[in-house]
């Protein structure tokens, strides 16, 4: 249990996916300017990291070990997140108009989305177990969805301010990014 | 062995796919209409009409056909069968030669260099040091920022000799992504039909007179007015311009004949890329 906890909080704050290990940094900047579809992209992102993750732990230690081919895992990892995303887009557009619409572009983006990809290889590298990776991929999404609602907050208020010309939209984004990529080192000692 | 194992979870994976797009019950209703007319909108997400993506505007067009009218799809106004279509799936009738749009490049070209530009092959870049490297301050830079962001290959181009964007009005389909694009301002979006294209856009009459910025702009001498015959030319006193009226002009060409600058131009005949280059 203790490791759970561990795992969780270690992937929310002190190994954040989007200010620590630098994944997921297009959506970042991308989606990050309303609050609203913000969060609504954390969200997706956080759904489909948690099916990935069970997926390829499924599929790692079922068929690539046992057939002694666990190199060709990233080939195997980029196939299995596309076809899950695509059943997901589906799925939810034949079950759930209103659910697909709010997710609109957000989904099949997040095929592209490297975060998805990094947890499943993190969750080999790390030798997860299949909680370990479920709860280390619930973790990741719920510290992209942080970071990400944070960013749009600031940006939001940001478009009040007044701040030079030459200043306005990206350039000052991303020294936002820098000085919030700054306190979130703050977290490493914690574990 | 190592093969066989990758194809059949890649066959594995697309057979998922395919289950679930065949058994999974379609629940929601609704969505038909919104297919349908997406299936006749062109596909090319050009975001003309302000949405999005095609989607998204036959969304919009599902929810309120009435859209068409405030903004339409250049494209599908351009192709006959595509717009009978449309009309067919929203019910309702367009008049699409009052609707169809051209855009037309007020400049004639040619207006002397002032200064060496040598930074970035952008007009955007370059219309910010004095509005731009050439004596007239609203003449094409033909840098071709127009070009770039023309959604239809070859509807509009540079013409190697004259240094201006030229407009195929055979392939434009009006969008106005080069209108918002120019950073001169000096696209405009006139009606299908407009007859005789006015290439100048010097607008600071009282300040400086055309000629001396540039050999083929508007100089105001009223030529053209006095010898239109069909009473189609009317001169505009705040500005000075001609303002042309489409429907009494008859294409006799004669307001062309009389310039001294070569400042008008048939809108009627199409100028092709090809013709040019080769030329």
């Amino acid at each position: 249990m203790t490791e759970l906890i561990a795992i969780f909080l270690g992937m929310v704050l002190i190994n954040n996916f989007i200010l620590v290990r630098f994944l997921g940094l297009c959506p970042f900047f991308g989606v990050s300017k309303q609050l609203n579809s913000a969060i609504s992209m954390g969200i997706a992102v956080t759904f489909v990291m948690s099916i990935a993750s069970l997926a390829t732990w499924l599929i790692y230690q079922r068929i690539l070990i046992p057939f002694d081919i666990e190199y060709m895992y990233i080939v195997i990892f980029i196939l299995v997140i596309a076809t899950l995303v695509q059943i997901i887009e589906l799925f939810i557009k034949k079950t759930n108009l209103g659910l697909y619409f709010s997710f609109g572009i957000y989904l099949p983006l997040i095929t592209t989305n490297c975060a998805v990809l990094g947890i499943t290889l993190i969750n080999v590298t790390q030798d997860y177990s299949l909680t370990g990776s479920i709860v280390a991929a619930l973790g990741g999404g719920l510290g992209f969805t942080l970071v990400l609602a944070m960013m749009s907050g600031i940006r939001e208020k940001l478009e009040m301010a007044n701040i030079p010309k030459s200043m306005k939209g990206l350039p000052i984004a991303f020294i936002i990014a820098a000085l919030l990529g700054l306190a979130f080192l703050g977290f490493g000692g914690m574990i | 062995m190592i093969i066989g194992i990758l194809i059949a979870i890649g066959l594995a994976c697309g057979l998922i796919i395919y289950f679930v797009y065949i058994k999974v019950p379609q629940k929601v209703k609704g969505l038909e209409k919104t297919e349908e007319i997406n299936a006749i909108l062109p596909g090319m997400n050009c975001g003309a009409c302000g949405r999005p993506g095609c989607f998204a505007y036959a969304q919009a067009l599902a929810a309120d056909p009435d859209l068409i009218t405030k903004t339409p799809c250049t494209v599908v106004l351009q192709d006959p069968e595509s717009l009978e279509r449309l009309e067919k799936a929203l019910g309702i009738t367009l008049d699409a030669s009052a609707m169809s749009k051209k855009a037309l490049v007020h400049c004639n070209g040619n207006s002397e260099t002032i200064y060496n530009y040598s930074g970035v092959e952008t007009c955007k870049a370059a219309a910010q040091l004095l509005s731009g490297y050439r004596k007239c301050p609203y003449a094409c830079l033909g840098l071709g920022d127009c070009v770039e962001v023309c959604p239809q290959q070859g509807a509009i181009f540079i013409d190697p000799e004259k240094n201006v964007a030229i407009v195929d009005t055979e392939k434009c389909n009006g969008c106005g992504l080069c209108v918002t694009e120019c950073p001169l301002n000096l696209i405009e979006l006139v009606p299908a039909g407009t007859k005789i294209a006015f290439l100048c856009n010097y607008k600071p009459l009282r300040d400086i007179p055309g000629r001396e910025k540039c050999d083929f702009g508007c100089i105001h001498c009223r030529k053209c007015f006095k010898a239109c015959e069909d009473e189609a030319i009317e001169w505009n006193k705040e500005t000075a311009l001609p303002e042309f009226n489409q429907e009494k002009c008859t294409l006799c060409l004669k307001c062309i004949e009389v310039c001294p600058q070569n400042t008008l131009a048939d809108f009627t005949k199409v100028k092709k890329e090809a013709e040019l280059v080769t030329a």
